[in-house]
């Protein structure tokens, strides 16, 4: 039994070595092999990681190919992630799709994946030299903040000449998301609704029960405030319980961001006027459909760049999109 | 009795009703009251609008969580240890509930108003139960490990926040909740809140049992001098387990309240806040070396801090120079009462 297997072992071993010898290229050759990708995110606590492991693991199991998830449980930082890529590229993976958390730290990374032959591909954030990157997936963030400004407008009913003081909760003066969807909030104003004044900003430092803090302040000192604009899952979380301890649901407009079931289930009770979310899950599958074909073929149709745009979903959109959507908790 | 009268005013007068009367009174909180009104004069010259009932429910609201987790800080401090797992018990006892509340009892966040009554009652013990079992690996950590309390409750920390995000998937779990209990009684003339209240109630228990009990003066003798507390025959270990025990308990207890009042229960909800406790049992005079502090002086440290952070936003300070602010404040409250105690007492 023992002898037979080696026996089969050793014939399969030749075989493939005479396919090579005949001459088989490169990324063929690959593709008799076991494909796996490695995914290394920011941090695993963090509900929109959730959501990319539940697309990344759909996609791996449509493609037959071997997930390697891994990532810090909490710090979304390189001095974390560093040495993890070392690590999963030391289990040699065909390819690897990594969420840069700096754009230079993680450059060495991806030219030492490159180097080993590994085919790399950046989701989410990228490291800044994208030239040996096979692709780059993101969202819109700016994108998502205007659509948060058109969202809040409509529940005001703006009407050009009129005032709105509105307010904007943010997590920290440095989280990268929270800046591009600010920008975009911001350029929206200005362009279509200047009637719109942004009173103040307040950080929430990721805790939602100093957002609410902030949003109870805020309504204090401003009793006419016509819309909050909550720009993470904890704002937005924050807002939302603000408003309903003061009374107030309704009567100011709260534009939140990211889909968490619990904040969705509040577009219905009418405490939210929009969510708007982003679709990690379609940024993971997108990453490794073109790293598959990259390395069974060599090259991929996908883009070198791809923006996959935000959602906003309010109380008019189809439960099918809804469910879509809404982050899922990932098991 | 004369004892603890003795240690309990740091020698101040033999008789006893004299020396209740000048702990009322005692310097400590007359400085601290008195920066409090300072900082409510300057903030409401600044803004008007900061001298209202609604304020007031405001800083009231931020109060009730963190003086939770800062009384039972201070009996920690006053032993002479730190407890850094006060935050993330926050959290995770919030998750654990709302977690129960969801799955077990099967609400969701429909469930509102005096339905919610009994969910709230068991999700309160279920709360409890999670920060009094932390306090119990705290202690039993520092005890039968001899690791020294920071160590010791910063890996508790990491723990309970690891373990609330997997329950979680690190998003916040919604049940059953009653908004009531967190708004003003009156929002034009009562910023009292029932769950504020209730945080005020048991603080007056658990002070009282600090300076009035036994268990308080074997508190602050374990802290001022181990050795000669188990000289003197103080069983330290099962005492200092009683003390991480009442600290995890308060955190829990914490962590329902921050339940009610956000209506989730999310593994982030405590992020930060043993600094905050920290704060407040530091500007409310406690000392970090062990032996000194007062229930008092933490419950308006916390008022305090929560009075400047509300102040703040109200008059429009950039967030960027808030922590500034609250930093440098934190450090003038401290070296008055530096100063203030090397003048006024002995």
């Amino acid at each position: 039994m023992k002898r037979s297997a080696r026996t089969a072992a050793a014939l399969g071993a030749m075989a493939a070595l005479a396919l090579t010898v005949a001459g088989c290229a490169p990324a063929e050759e690959a593709a008799q092999e076991e494909i796996s990708i490695a995914f290394v995110m920011g941090a695993e606590s963090d509900p929109f990681f959730q959501a990319m492991k539940l697309g990344a693991e759909e996609e791996a199991a449509a493609q037959g190919v071997t997930l390697i998830w891994q990532g810090d449980p909490s710090n979304y930082s390189p001095e974390t992630q560093i040495p993890i890529v070392d690590a999963v590229l030391a289990q040699q993976p065909s390819g690897l799709v990594l969420i840069p958390t700096d754009p230079k730290a993680l450059q060495a990374s991806v030219a030492k994946a490159v180097a080993a032959g590994i085919a790399v591909a950046n989701v989410d954030t990228r490291v800044d030299d994208l030239t040996d990157v096979v692709t780059f997936i993101t969202g819109d963030n700016k994108d998502g903040g205007a659509k948060a400004a058109e969202a809040l407008a409509a529940k005001i009913g703006y009407t050009d000449g009129k005032k709105y003081e509105v307010v904007i909760g943010l997590t920290s003066a440095t989280a990268t998301t929270n800046v591009a969807r600010l920008e975009g909030f911001k350029e929206a104003v200005a362009s279509t609704y200047p009637g719109i004044e942004i009173k103040d900003v307040a950080y929430s430092e990721s805790n939602p029960e100093k957002a609410a803090t902030n949003v109870n302040n805020w309504l204090t000192k401003y009793p006419n405030l016509a819309g909050i604009f909550a720009i993470d899952g904890t704002n937005a979380s924050g807002a939302a319980a603000a408003l309903e301890a003061k009374g107030l649901v309704g009567k100011v407009g709260l534009v939140g961001y990211d889909a968490y079931p619990d904040n969705v289930a509040k577009i219905k009770s009418g405490i939210f006027t929009a969510l708007i979310a982003q679709d990690p899950a379609a940024e993971a599958r997108l990453a490794i459909k073109a790293l598959v074909e990259y390395i069974k073929t060599g090259k991929t149709s996908v883009e070198k760049e791809v923006v996959i745009p935000n959602f906003a979903i309010t109380a008019e959109t189809s439960d099918a999109d809804v469910a879509k959507y809404t982050y899922v908790a990932g098991k | 009795m004369t004892d603890s009268n003795q240690t309990a005013t740091k020698g101040g007068s033999q008789n006893p009703i004299l020396a209740r009367l000048s702990a009322l009174g005692n310097n400590q909180s007359t400085v601290l009251v008195g920066v409090m009104i300072l900082l409510i004069v300057v903030f409401s010259i600044l803004e008007p609008k900061f001298l209202s009932v609604a304020t007031a429910n405001n800083i009231l609201t931020d109060w009730g969580s963190v003086v939770l987790i800062a009384v039972g800080q201070t009996f920690v401090v006053i032993s002479g240890g730190i407890d850094l797992s006060v935050g993330a018990i926050v959290g995770l006892s919030g998750v654990v509930a709302a977690w129960t509340m969801a799955n077990v009892l099967g609400l969701d966040q429909s469930v509102k108003g005096s339905d919610a009554y009994g969910a709230l009652f068991v999700g309160t013990l279920v709360s409890v139960g999670v920060g009094l079992f932390v306090g119990l690996v705290n202690a039993f950590l520092i005890n039968k490990f001899k690791i020294v309390p920071f160590i010791a409750t910063l890996a508790t920390m990491g723990a309970c926040l690891g373990f609330s995000v997997i329950l979680s998937n690190g998003m916040p779990i919604g049940s059953a909740n009653d908004f009531a209990l967190i708004s003003a009684m009156a929002p034009k003339s009562n910023p009292l809140s029932w769950a504020v209240l209730v945080v005020a109630i048991v603080v007056t228990i658990v002070g009282l049992y600090l300076h009035k009990s036994r268990f308080g003066l074997y508190t602050y003798a374990i802290g001022s001098n181990t050795f000669a507390a188990r000289g003197a025959g103080i069983n330290v270990e099962r005492h200092i387990t009683k003390v991480y025990a009442l600290s995890g308990a308060l955190a829990g207890l914490a962590g329902i309240y921050v339940y009610v009042r956000l209506g989730a229960g999310s593994p982030s909800s405590g992020t930060g806040r043993e600094l905050d406790a920290i704060a407040a049992v530091v500007i409310g005079g406690a000392s970090l070396m062990g032996g000194i502090g007062r229930i008092m002086g933490t419950v308006l440290g916390a008022l305090i801090l929560f009075t400047v952070q509300s102040g703040l936003i109200m008059i429009g300070v950039a967030p960027d120079w808030k922590k500034v602010v609250v930093a440098v404040l934190i450090a003038a409250a401290v070296a008055a009462q530096t100063l203030q105690s090397k003048n006024g007492r002995k």
